[in-house]
């Protein structure tokens, strides 16, 4: 019987946890589907954004829900900055990425990701810090949930959804949709490329560094320098798991990681690296299933 | 309304267009005819904007537009449904459509032109909610001239809109681009089915290995002996 609500509980945490997961990859593939590009450095941005929730509640006491415009914010910038540093250059006047322009943003990108980890462990130490926030508890039957948690899978949901609405129902929206389909064609229509790729490039950053804020309410000790390395391969099998391109992919897929792992580290006593690897697993017979992804 | 001088245009250094010139007349039907590779489709990518000439100059009632990205081109009134169609395959028919009204221009007049669509290619409006990848060959043809006319052009590119398509569905198209034309609209096509187009054309030009080989109103074209035997399959 405890047994079960130990699973229960667990269960439910891990769809939780699974919502925030699902904002992480929704960043991830935003930036894929539009800028063509498989951003090494992605876990390094969800550890920025974490930063940026732990500084803005160290320094404003914000707690983590109310980081999240400042985070998005800086995001957006940050995503505009990277779209024309490593991005502009090799996408311009390209119908596509051409294995060179791969190579090149692949080793740019994890180039950027070591400089941002050693960047970050000088300046703010290799320690782990977390933020102290904890309002309180819910009861359903045999299962206490964490509101923080709860708060901030409803936040996580409402960012999907409201991404969703962006992306379907703006001229903009469908503008970057179209440029993530088909660029020729997008042309064509009279879009402009690189404004399309440009602010698709920062919507997503913006995404992934609130994913990194939202984050930190599951990790009372959690953030440090090179936390993206935890998180990065989360995404990636999301994204994958979900479908590249498909925005209800990344919730489908980030419910399924959030409960696997979850319910994993109760198998597998507690341990995150196993129940990733566990992750990774049942992403090969999808991959050969169902090539793409589990949505259709 | 629309020159092409002298241009030379290709590929990653491959040359593929040797100094061609050409025009399409306001008000009418240019049509170019030519094989499998003699460069039709790079004509129309130098005009719509998707490929930079090495040399020449494109015109555009009168302005020098060789350098304008392909965006602006649709802004100013150039709009293309590029060979194999283009769609964006995740989107629905009315989505795709929408699309096509991105140009400031016609963006504001988005529901009239829509309506125009819709009545010109009833089917489109029963599937308008379906994902065009769903789509027949011949209803992808329809949202793809459907999605280049929401743009308003003053003038509409066509690559080969009859290619993989059943013959009953051909003539359905040809029926429909004369229509356009009968309806006042400047129009350039390419097409293979040679034969086809000349017969609803005002003027056309003959390509071969890159080149403008012939050039002339349709009834003289459709008596040169060699096209005949060359590519046109008729008696
Ligand atoms: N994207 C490309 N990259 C490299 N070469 C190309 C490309 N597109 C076309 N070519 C080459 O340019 C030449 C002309 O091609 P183009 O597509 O313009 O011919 P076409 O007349 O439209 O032929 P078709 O009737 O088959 O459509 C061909 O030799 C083709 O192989
Ligand atoms: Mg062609």
């Amino acid at each position: 019987m405890a047994d079960a609500a130990l699973f229960l509980s667990d269960l439910a945490l891990g769809v939780l946890l699974g919502c925030v997961f699902a904002v992480i990859a929704h960043g991830l593939n935003l930036i894929w589907g539009v800028a063509k590009v498989v951003n090494v450095a992605h876990g390094e941005f969800i550890m920025l954004g974490a930063y940026g929730a732990y500084f803005l509640n160290l320094w404003f006491g914000f707690n983590p829900l109310l980081s999240i415009p400042f985070d998005a914010a800086i995001g957006l910038g940050v995503g505009v900055l990277f779209y024309f540093g490593f991005l502009h250059r090799e996408l311009r006047g390209k119908e596509s990425m051409d294995l060179q322009s791969e190579m090149v943003t692949l080793v740019s990108t994890f180039g950027l990701s070591l400089v941002l980890i050693n960047t970050a462990q000088k300046l703010w130490t290799p320690d782990n810090v977390g933020i102290p926030w904890s309002p309180g508890y819910v009861v359903f039957g045999p299962v206490q949930l964490p509101l923080g948690g709860l708060y901030v899978a409803i936040v996580s949901v409402s960012i999907i959804a409201l991404s969703h609405v962006f992306l379907s129902k703006t001229y903009l929206g469908n503008a970057i949709r179209a440029h993530s389909q088909d660029i020729p064609a997008a042309q064509l229509v009279g879009i402009n490329p690189t404004i399309t790729a440009s602010i698709g490039t920062a919507v997503g950053f913006g995404i992934t560094m609130v994913g990194g804020a939202l984050l930190t309410v599951w990790l009372p000790t959690g953030i440090f320098p090179a936390m993206g390395n935890l998180y990065a391969p989360i995404s990636f099998v999301i994204v994958v798991l979900g479908g590249p391109g498909k925005m209800w992919g990344s919730l489908v897929g980030g419910l399924t990681l959030g409960v696997i792992i979850n319910v994993g580290q109760l198998f597998l006593g507690n341990n995150l690296s196993l129940a990733e690897a566990a992750a990774f697993l049942i992403l090969i017979p999808v991959l050969l299933l169902r090539p793409e992804g589990i949505l259709r | 309304m629309l020159q092409l001088e002298g241009i030379d245009a290709g590929y990653a250094g491959t040359q593929v267009l040797w100094d061609v010139a050409l025009e399409a007349k306001q008000g009418a039907m240019t049509v170019i005819v030519g094989p499998n590779g003699a460069g039709k489709s790079t004509v129309l990518k130098v005009i719509n904007g998707l490929l930079r000439p090495t040399r020449g100059k494109v015109l555009f009632q009168g302005n020098d537009i060789t350098r304008r990205p392909a965006h602006e081109r649709t802004e100013a009134g150039i709009s293309s449904c590029p060979e194999g169609r283009r769609l964006f395959p995740q989107l629905t028919v009315e989505a795709n459509l929408r699309l096509g009204a991105y140009a400031k221009r016609a963006r504001g007049s988005a529901d009239e032109t829509l309506e125009y669509v819709y009545r010109l290619f009833p089917r489109l409006r029963e599937r308008a909610h379906l994902k065009t990848i769903r789509l027949s060959g011949g209803e992808q043809q329809m949202v793809g001239i459907g999605r280049a006319l929401m743009a308003k052009p003053l003038l509409l590119i066509l690559d080969e809109p009859s290619l993989g398509l059943a013959p009953k569905t051909v003539s359905e198209i040809f029926q429909k681009v004369r229509e356009l034309r009968e309806g006042g609209l400047t129009l350039l096509l390419v097409e293979q089915n040679a034969y086809q187009a000349l017969r609803i054309a005002d003027f056309g030009y003959v390509m071969q290995e890159g080149r403008i080989v012939n050039a002339g109103p349709p009834d003289r074209l459709l008596d040169l002996e060699d096209l005949r035997k060359a590519y046109f399959a008729i008696p």
